[in-house]
């Protein structure tokens, strides 16, 4: 050894007293840069649980767990992100894909522990010190990994629209749908929003890749309604959608339509099931709506032989009696209802339970029965003369308008009410000629129509007077006497009168207002007629509804003859065509495990 | 700065002069000549300065993107000399003799995207993947998460679920559709 590596490291010792060149903790003083990709930050309130950065994610370091706090409920999977930082590479795609915009990184970037299994966290459900850093990577403004803008609909101008009935909504092109079908994450945050509970992130697929029977047959899963459903469906599925946290939802609707529009109703058979061997069994369905049809279809594939008892002259119920062609146009529904007849389901039409056929008589000679009548009773206005000729119901005006029968509205016309059907209404008289006021008791975010439908409305012509509470209808005086009534309401004001509730109109004293009308269309709620039901069918009911049990079964038991099963309007609250078709699905399957098939 | 974009256009075929700002612009050369175009620009137009070099996957059209940053500080300004080459076949001249740290980036294009610049030194020995066993990570054909799941071993106790599939769990578990 050389003498000179024996005295070397004492030599240093000369430096002791120097400044040093290093500099003490330096990772106290030397922060991120202001958009360093450190540990993850994820506003859990605004976060979906949709798992697109789990998607997307190149080094599988993300989990999707449940959090505290965070149930899962319409919109919102109760999941969120838990990033493993054993495999993070902090690339930020999964900042930049987030659809909501609640992930992003802080600038933080040290974290010490002797533990290597604590390096994985659940961003803003476990608390963590970089926790509402201001500082760190966010999504730059303006730049998009997804697109937030839906491909437009062709529509036809309202100018135009109000003049015919034809189909407002063109529907889209194969380019239009393709492209729109690209811009779902296929998270399924949606499916549980459709009470049919559809496949949609399957059916969306299908459309990208261009397999539309694979779609259809997707469709029929859960829906022998896609025609209608792809245009006047509730899309409660568009409200979840999670791209719709950051932009436009996925036109899921518009989606489902093209997918039906593009199959040719020769070629449904081959896209779709057939029906299992015949079980001998016969099941009788009161009502042709889309749920009684829907339970009548899910049924024939099960081997059933259904008879569909319609008071009607054609099928649809609602579809085709209480929604104009405009929206729903006839050769679309004829379509649906087509392919459930073309698989021998029997449609007695003209047949009205309790006048030519009793319940009785279908529990003695059917092994099931199930009931989905709907609501076909039109409340009144309940105000002083509203049994005047000119006050007319609005569910019958749409029925009118269906059967082509000359509907003589007159050039003033009032639409009493906020619903879908109050919009209808409107709507055609509009396409009558005439002028239309609608006058609804709250205000016009209070409306049960659609958002859509009263825009709509309003495009086409119609005057909306909020806050009309109907007092009187008089008839008119002079010449118009018997042919126009007075419509008189009062004025009011919201007034919140329990915290958490929503405002209630209040009359304002002597703010009472009248206008000379030709037409008074009263479309303010529907009831049920059950007066069909004997109490010997054995069927419970409360609040003139059937009670029934998850398989949708409403007769106890307790008295002979064949079960019966009841859906749609008549028993959920939704009051919506998908909700009767879901429940015209589970009836199907409640049936068939009740009479000894697969399900049982 | 039209001179400029002039001189290279007739010296060197340059094309696509673009001012992104009034202090940088860039250019664009056939891969056979940017070597010949940085050498006159560092000898001849001042551009002294090699900032960095690197290069983009465009597997679209087949080609790599090679960018070289320069700087001219008399005239503060900076040009970005972009070329493609051929992504079956990626190799250029190298400018290590231009500029002396260039064989480092050298080194790191060939690591990261299999960019050969012959003659450049060290330029196979590895750069910061050390071990690396797989296709050169860069490229936009390299499948990362395949790669992550055949190499690293997942840390006991991951579970994740499926959004839709938890929703029916908590929501309607009872559906039977």
């Amino acid at each position: 050894m050389d003498i000179k590596d024996f005295i070397a490291p004492f030599a240093v010792w000369k430096r002791a007293f120097e400044k040093p060149f290093t500099v003490k903790k330096p990772i106290d003083d030397r922060p991120g840069a202001p958009r360093y990709r450190g540990f993850h930050i994820n506003d859990a309130d605004k976060c979906v649980g949709c798992g697109t950065c789990e998607a997307i994610c190149m080094n599988k370091a993300i989990d999707m767990v449940p959090a505290p706090g965070h149930d899962a409920g319409p919109g919102d999977s109760g999941l969120r992100p838990r990033i493993d930082y054993g495999r993070c590479c902090w690339c930020a795609l999964c900042v930049d894909i987030c659809p909501s915009g609640s992930l992003g990184m802080s600038n933080e970037y040290v974290w010490i522990d002797s533990d290597p299994e604590v390096f994985r966290y659940t961003p803003g459900v476990e608390p963590k010190p970089w926790d509402g850093a201001e500082l760190g990577y966010r999504r730059a403004e303006g730049y998009r990994l997804l697109d937030e803008h839906r491909v437009d609909m062709p529509e036809l101008h309202h100018a135009e629209a109000v003049k015919s009935f034809l189909e407002l909504v063109r529907g889209y092109s194969r380019q239009q749908a393709e492209k729109e079908a690209d811009r779902c994450v296929s998270c399924g945050v949606c499916i549980a929003s459709c009470p049919a509970h559809m496949d949609i992130p399957g059916y969306i697929k299908a459309v990208r890749d261009g397999e539309l029977d694979t779609g259809l047959r997707l469709l029929y899963e859960t829906n022998p309604f896609p025609e209608a459903c792809g245009r006047i469906c509730t899309h409660l599925c568009e409200e979840a959608c999670s791209i719709g946290t950051g932009g436009d939802p996925v036109a899921i609707r518009w989606l489902k339509r093209y997918i039906a529009d593009q199959v040719e109703l020769s070629d449904y058979a081959k896209a779709l099931p057939r029906a299992e061997a015949p079980t001998g069994r016969k099941v009788a369905v009161v009502g042709a709506g889309p749920g009684g049809l829907s339970a009548a279809y899910y049924l024939t594939l099960l081997g059933y032989k259904v008879t569909v008892f319609e008071k009607d002259g054609e099928a649809g119920g609602m579809l085709r009696y209480g929604i104009p062609e405009y929206r729903l146009p006839y050769p679309a529904l004829d379509k649906d209802i087509g392919y459930i007849e073309s698989l021998g389901v029997g449609i007695k039409r003209g047949v009205s339970i309790g006048k030519e056929i009793t319940l009785a008589k279908l529990r003695a000679d059917y092994d099931a029965v199930y009931l989905s009548t709907g609501l076909p009773t039109a409340y009144g206005l309940e105000v002083p003369g509203d049994k005047h000729p000119r006050v007319l119901d609005g569910v019958a005006v749409l029925a009118a308008a269906t059967r082509g029968e000359e509907l003589r509205l007159g050039e003033r016309v009032a639409v009493i009410g906020g619903g879908n059907v109050a919009m209808d209404a409107a709507r055609t008289a509009l396409r009558h000629g005439a002028k239309v006021d609608i006058l609804y008791r709250r205000r016009e975010q209070d409306m049960p129509a659609d958002a859509e439908e009263i825009s709509e409305a309003k495009a086409e012509g119609a005057r909306l007077v909020e806050k009309a509470i109907p007092l009187e209808v008089k008839d008119a005086a002079g010449a118009y006497a018997g042919k126009s009534a007075i419509f008189v309401w009062n004025d009011a004001v919201m007034v919140q009168k329990e915290p958490g509730k929503r405002p209630v109109p209040e009359p304002i004293p002597g703010a009472v207002r009248e206008e000379r009308y030709d037409s008074i269309i009263a479309a303010i709620g529907q009831g049920p007629d059950l007066s069909f039901v004997a109490e010997s069918d054995g069927v419970p009911m409360k609040r003139f509804k059937p009670i029934v049990d998850a398989d949708g079964k409403a007769s106890t038991g307790t008295v002979a003859g064949a079960p019966v099963f009841a859906g749609g309007d008549l028993v959920n609250d939704r009051k919506d065509a998908i909700s009767a078709i879901a429940d015209g699905h589970r009836a199907a399957v409640g049936i068939d495990r009740l009479l000894g098939g697969k399900g049982a | 700065m039209n001179e400029l974009a002039n001189e290279l256009a007739r010296r060197y075929g340059a094309r696509d002069w673009h001012d992104q700002r009034p202090n940088l612009a860039s250019v664009w050369v056939d891969a056979i000549r940017v070597h010949d175009s940085l050498a006159w620009l560092k000898d001849s137009a001042g551009y002294v300065h090699l900032s960095f070099l690197t290069a983009v996957d465009n597997i679209e059209r087949k080609a790599f993107t090679l960018t070289y940053a320069l700087r001219n500080h008399e005239k503060s300004h900076g040009l970005i000399v972009h070329c493609d080459i051929d992504r079956d076949n990626p190799t250029i001249d190298s400018i290590h003799l231009l500029w002396g740290q260039a064989w480092t980036y050298q080194r790191e294009l060939k690591e990261w995207f299999g960019i050969d610049c012959p003659g450049s030194p060290r330029k196979d020995e590895e750069f910061v993947l050390e071990g690396w066993d797989a296709p050169p990570m860069m490229r936009r054909d390299f499948d990362s998460l395949a790669y992550s799941q055949a190499t690293y071993e997942d840390r006991p106790g991951r579970e994740s679920a499926d959004p839709a599939a938890h929703m029916k769990q908590k929501l309607y578990p009872e559906a039977s559709l």
